[in-house]
């Protein structure tokens, strides 16, 4: 008998493709169209470009690619050495956390400044800013991979008699090889985004440099150049991770965008845990900058930044610029992350309703989250102007693609036997995505809405850095070029602690909504 | 060489409350296979799980040839083969074995290694993952991997729990030669009645939560055992006086849980 192997059907093959060739056709005929508005350069033009200065192009590449490389390495090796101490020695591991996290909401754009006074010249502010934002994308899911095993395995390490470390070296480390991907994937363009920054705050070299030189000389063709070849970057650091995680490894890396929400924890200990940080953080800080023996003018301690909120002449001005300023970036901020959140869970509950538009909507969503806010947010400029709606559209892009991916493998996740009984009673999609699917998203949904609580800071305080003159990042912006410096630490240690308490608030939406909903994904 | 195993006013209470093991004193003798037999979550593996010193008893104490728990794990000389066999899905049959080896600190003999994996009937599996493997394998795998290291005690809990009928009757016939050979003491947590005959000197027979002893039934079947043994007459009777121990067990204690 001969078994006929049916060929797979052309959208099958093409779907991965499909969306990217139809984005580039559709942009190309848009910039045509509108060419005499001076917002959208056509592909064929930024190739034109490109050819035209390839030699620019690849000397600014290559610089801010080797100052993203730097940082990558330092910043993945602290991550892994942060997590293989909360494994070894469980007790650092709220303080690791806490301390990871007040880090990671420090805005890159505020930081940049200060690390170009303690530096100076040269690359290390790029490389620090690249480490910075890359090492909490890679401790978060490593974290979880190092604990994400069955206890048998643990069991069998103790049996013989032997403890953590034996646990982290024959069990652990392997299991949470894939978890590591997971996170150098998204690190890989948080590199490239860091160095960029850092390349803003007086660099002479690198993309970043010739970003800013674009967008002040409104030429459109060098902008879309320089955001179109950091993307491709960006798409190809973030693909080059997961071919050669394909290559020597047979686990497929999940996608992780937060440590899963923790269990509810005794009201004292709690505290006890948020102020020891707090103190550990103050003296890192006080003693950073003693042990860099750095200028008292520039470099503010805790001490400087409390003078200068509440005890200096000037405190309740400062408070006020400061306020002011809060107020004016929530306004754009707080619309832009709602509607980037709701935007991502509606698109994905709509690909599982259609699933026919999921091999399209997949490939492109997952390319597009690595892509740096750094190149997108000169171009919604350019596009929709420097007043609220440019802002607002740019939060709303940088918490979307996220949350899109995360609550699509989320609605994925609904249990097999749950949807198996479902479907014997006949239930509609819509019943089925209502009651097994959403409830199986919502840890995945509020995971992205955490973590995009200070990326939405950056996107908000970059485009405020570099366009809008609103709001907390213009009041960065002027600080650090008066060399107001107790207005920019200031403003840094705000938004950082505000950061983090909105991350902490998100996180206690997230344990009422799961208590109500979907209690046992709080187990 | 073996070693008895004594446990004297053993409990366990876990956290919340709940009272996993009555106290319970016990003795294993050395070089004989003690089945515990009791019905689904009455807390053999956790006596188990204290003996091996992966549970900390909440009240009394074990020792194990004469010492305390602690020092036959320092000396890596007990093995434990899991209900689910807890093999590293990256490493192969012959990788997994010699983790046991490197965790214990025993020297790696490839031809020790190439014994064992005849003995459990693994041949030309060496270099399987054990993705490759089917269940019956894998605990084979397992057994070969708590073997290894040559334990003076052996702990095994529901090492066939996971596979289906027939190859737990042939694995039940296969293997118990294999850890009788080494003279090791070993204990058995199950809830099959018929295997823990077929497999054991003698049974203890435990309660449902909290585990104490209902009755202790020394098994004097000859060996080796077969599954034709098991139709004979003999055999069933120990089979019958284990499940009526069962039921007195059940009997006792679901009355009091009405209450």
């Amino acid at each position: 008998m001969t078994m006929v192997i049916p060929a797979r059907r052309w959208p099958v093959r093409a779907g991965p493709y499909l969306g990217p060739i139809l984005a580039i056709v559709v942009w190309e005929l848009l910039a045509r169209a509108l060419s005499d508005a001076f917002v959208l350069a056509a592909p064929s033009a930024i190739l034109l470009y490109l050819i035209d200065n390839a030699g620019l192009m690849g000397r600014a590449l290559g610089v801010t690619l080797a100052n993203a490389a730097a940082g990558f390495v330092i910043g993945n090796l602290a991550a892994i050495a942060l997590a293989t101490l909360a494994v070894v020695w469980p007790r650092s591991d709220a303080m690791v956390r806490g301390l990871a996290l007040l880090v990671f909401c420090l805005p890159l754009v505020a930081t940049g400044p200060i690390l170009r006074v303690v530096f100076g010249p040269g690359p290390w502010p790029q490389i620090v800013l690249a480490a910075l934002a890359v090492y909490y994308t890679t401790l978060i899911p490593l974290l979880v991979g190092l604990r994400a095993l069955p206890t048998g395995w643990l069991d069998l390490v103790r049996s013989y008699g032997r403890g953590r470390m034996a646990a982290l070296i024959h069990v652990r480390a392997m299991a949470a090889l894939p978890y590591l991907v997971a996170g150098l994937q998204i690190a890989a363009p948080a590199a490239f985004l860091g160095a960029m920054v850092g390349e803003f705050t007086g660099a002479e070299r690198g993309m970043g440099v010739l970003t800013i030189r674009a967008m002040r000389g409104m030429n459109v063709e060098m902008t879309w150049a320089l955001a179109s070849v950091a993307t491709a970057v960006a798409v190809l650091g973030y693909l080059a991770i997961g071919w050669i995680a394909r290559v020597f490894m047979t686990d497929e890396p999940p996608v992780i965008l937060a440590a899963p929400a923790e269990g509810p924890r005794k009201g004292p200990r709690a505290l006890l845990t948020v102020l020891t940080v707090a103190v550990v953080m103050i003296v890192i800080w006080w003693g950073g900058l003693k042990l860099l023996n750095l200028s008292p003018f520039f470099a503010k301690g805790p001490w400087d930044v409390f003078e200068a909120l509440f005890l200096a002449p000037d405190a309740a001005a400062t408070r006020s610029t400061l306020t002011d300023a809060l107020q004016e970036t929530g306004v754009f901020l707080l619309p832009g992350y709602l509607a980037g959140l709701a935007a991502g869970a509606v698109l994905a509950m709509l690909v599982v309703l259609f699933p026919a538009i999921s091999g399209t909507a997949m490939p492109v969503a997952i390319a597009l989250r690595s892509v740096p806010i750094i190149t997108t947010a000169p171009l919604v400029v350019l596009i929709l102007g420097r007043g609220a709606l440019g802002t607002v559209v740019l939060v709303a892009i940088m918490v979307f693609f996220p949350t899109f991916v995360a609550c699509l493998h989320g609605l994925r996740q609904a249990p097999g036997r749950v949807m198996d009984v479902m479907r014997s009673y006949a239930a509609s999609p819509w019943q089925v995505l209502l009651r097994v699917r959403i409830p199986a998203m919502l840890p995945a949904f509020f995971a992205a809405a955490r973590m995009n609580v200070p990326a939405s800071v950056l996107a908000v305080t970059v485009v405020e850095w570099l366009a809008t003159g609103n709001g907390i990042g213009s009041v960065m912006a002027l600080s650090a070029s008066l060399s107001d410096y107790d207005m920019l630490w200031s403003s840094v240690a705000l938004v950082c602690v505000l950061s983090a308490l909105g991350y902490a608030l998100v996180g206690l939406l997230e344990r009422r909504v799961l208590a109500a909903y979907a209690p046992e994904q709080l187990a | 060489m073996s070693a008895a195993v004594i446990c004297t006013d053993l409990a366990k209470t876990f956290k919340g409350g709940v009272e996993a093991v009555a106290p319970t004193s016990l003795t294993f003798a050395a070089g004989q296979t003690t089945a515990l037999v009791g019905p689904s979550g009455c807390g053999k593996s956790t006596l188990l799980r204290m003996i091996a010193g992966l549970e900390r008893p909440s009240a009394g104490q074990i020792t194990i040839g004469g010492h305390p728990p602690e020092e036959t794990l320092r000396k890596a000389n007990l093995s434990v083969a899991f209900q689910d066999p807890s093999l590293l899905p990256w490493r192969s049959v012959r990788k997994n074995i010699e983790l046991a080896l490197d965790l214990a600190r025993r020297p790696k003999k490839a031809d020790d290694i190439d014994q064992l994996i005849r003995l459990v009937g693994l041949d030309g599996f060496a270099e399987t993952r054990p993705a490759e493997l089917s269940g019956g394998m894998r605990q084979r795998a397992a057994i070969a991997r708590a073997l290894s290291t040559k334990p003076d005690l052996l702990l095994l809990d529901e090492p066939f729990g996971a596979v289906d009928e027939l190859t737990r009757q042939q694995l039940a016939n296969d293997l118990p030669g294999i850890w009788e050979a080494r003279g090791a003491t070993t204990i058995l947590v199950t809830h099959s009645v018929s295997e823990a005959v077929m497999l054991s000197d003698r049974i203890i027979v435990l309660s449902p939560r909290p585990a104490r002893i209902v009755e202790d039934i020394a098994v004097d079947l000859p060996r080796p055992r077969s599954s034709d043994q098991a139709r004979r007459p003999e055999f069933g009777t120990f089979v019958d006086q284990v499940f009526a121990a069962l039921a007195s067990g059940m009997a006792e204690t679901l009355p009091k849980a009405a209450q």
